[in-house]
């Protein structure tokens, strides 16, 4: 047989890959189906981590609270999605709709500062640096990871840790290099193998964890 | 008291991700940049663009996505978008900004998206409205939009494998074909200072110039309705 006629004899089995598709309205059914079940998936999994880390972020707000009262400040960061997520956590820190401002700044923020150390003495100390020259030991240190295990992430919070930071880290998967981590003094971890379906639940848990730093400010 | 997490999104919300998905996939095959902005939560539009532009799942194509953030969000996107391209706002729908950038995307051919939570758009202010009516303020950190902007990118990746309806059809059904004689195109003034009193107009199509008998004296920016080489009137902001 040649070859047309071999991709004819299959085509029977993927209808649409021939390119002679012409109706939408059965793709378009099925789009709105997945995107029912996946915001399901998604909705489902951040109860459950809510659930699961529920305690977690009362100690962790509370320290964070304490730390803030001390004169402490916040530092985020994170790596592609994770970096936006910690940026958008930072925002939320320092400019909250209708609540008290806290001084917290993402390390992603600064596009010569990245593109300077990335350079000049390598991408995996990024964010170490940044804490070496601005953090002291009254502030907190928040990575944010899916996978737990990048090297710019896991060496910012071993320099927070040394230099007595608070530090805290979101994570994904089975959390990787932050769990059982003598650098990481509180540690998220939400239970899902995808990327995207762990960040929802991790800028959900972001945004718990600031509704409990304010609650413990409304108590001082 | 902090929100209650909801259980689901409305089938509405899916069913309008499934038809945005649908577009955007479209677009991209004919070669669209999709510019993604939010002024009040410039995260958002960078989450947007790295989604698109390197993928989390390995193999996925790298599509072009950029976050316009900064001042003057209006020229900045009149100078990078298109004919064909995608603007995508995550923003409340009052953000001015946004809404001239939306007000402006047929004069500029784009195809538009746009993200919120809280009293709605007017109807037909983007091609696009994926929406939460939730009015809670501290809803854009919660990690909803990064649901709806991640489900618009996985849905799109499932377009991508129906390549043939991507490419529309070009057939005319019509017996009598609509043509620049029938119809008010909407245009953005580029330059009115022709010494003939005529206007450099920018629509759907490219650059034209128009008569401006009708409408008086235009500015940079004015928005105007085009009919057979003439501006036949000036259009408000809303």
């Amino acid at each position: 047989m040649n070859q047309q006629s071999l991709d004819e004899a299959t085509n029977f089995l993927y209808p649409f890959i021939d390119g002679n598709e012409t109706d939408a309205s059965a793709l378009l059914a099925d789009l709105t189906e997945s995107a029912l079940a996946k915001a399901a998936e998604s909705a489902a999994l951040r109860q459950s981590t809510l659930a699961a880390c529920a305690h977690l972020i009362e100690i962790a707000g509370a320290e964070m609270a304490h730390r803030f009262a001390a004169g402490g400040r916040l530092f985020t960061f994170g790596n592609g999605g994770s970096s936006t997520d910690a940026a958008t956590l930072a925002a939320l820190f320092a400019s909250p709709p209708a609540a008290h401002p806290l001084p917290a700044w993402s390390l992603t923020a600064d596009q010569a500062v990245l593109t300077a150390l990335g350079n000049d003495v390598g991408f995996d100390l990024v964010f170490a640096r940044q804490l070496i020259a601005r953090a002291r030991d009254a502030d907190i240190a928040v990575a944010m990871s899916t996978s737990g295990n990048s090297a710019d992430l896991l060496l910012a919070l071993r320099e927070a840790h040394s230099r007595g930071m608070y530090t805290i880290g979101f994570t994904g998967y089975d959390g990787g290099a932050f769990i059982d981590n003598p650098d990481v003094d509180a540690c998220f971890v939400v239970q899902s193998q995808s990327v995207h379906r762990i960040q929802e639940s991790q800028a959900l848990l972001g945004h718990r964890l600031w509704a409990a730093v304010q609650a413990q400010e409304k108590n001082r | 008291m902090t929100a209650a997490v909801p259980s689901v999104i409305a089938q509405d919300l899916a069913a309008d991700l499934a038809i945005a998905s649908f577009t955007l996939a479209q677009r991209f095959s004919a070669g669209a940049t999709m510019w993604c902005v939010a002024p009040a939560f410039a995260p958002h539009a960078h989450h947007i663009a790295v989604e698109f532009v390197h993928p989390v799942i390995v193999g996925k194509r790298a599509l072009p996505a950029v976050a316009l953030t900064g001042p003057d969000l209006l020229g900045q996107v009149r100078v990078s978008a298109r004919a064909g391209d995608v603007v995508i706002a995550v923003a409340a729908a009052d953000e001015r900004d946004v809404r001239a950038v939306m007000r402006r995307a047929a004069a500029w051919g784009v195809t538009t998206i746009w993200i919120g939570n809280g009293d709605r758009p007017q109807h037909g202010a983007a091609d696009h409205v994926l929406w939460l009516d939730d009015q809670d303020p501290a809803l854009p950190a919660t990690g909803e939009f990064v649901l709806l902007y991640h489900l618009l990118w996985e849905l799109t990746h499932v377009c991508f494998e129906h390549p043939g309806l991507l490419t529309p059809s070009r057939e005319c059904t019509d017996d009598v074909c609509i043509t620049c004689s029938d119809e008010g195109r909407l245009g953005e003034v580029i330059t009115a200072a022709h010494a003939d009193g005529s206007a450099s107009v920018r629509t759907a199509t490219g650059t034209e110039t128009v008569v401006t008998a009708l409408t008086g004296p235009l500015s940079p920016g004015d928005l105007v309705l085009v009919h057979a080489g003439m501006a036949i009137s000036r259009l408000s902001e809303d």
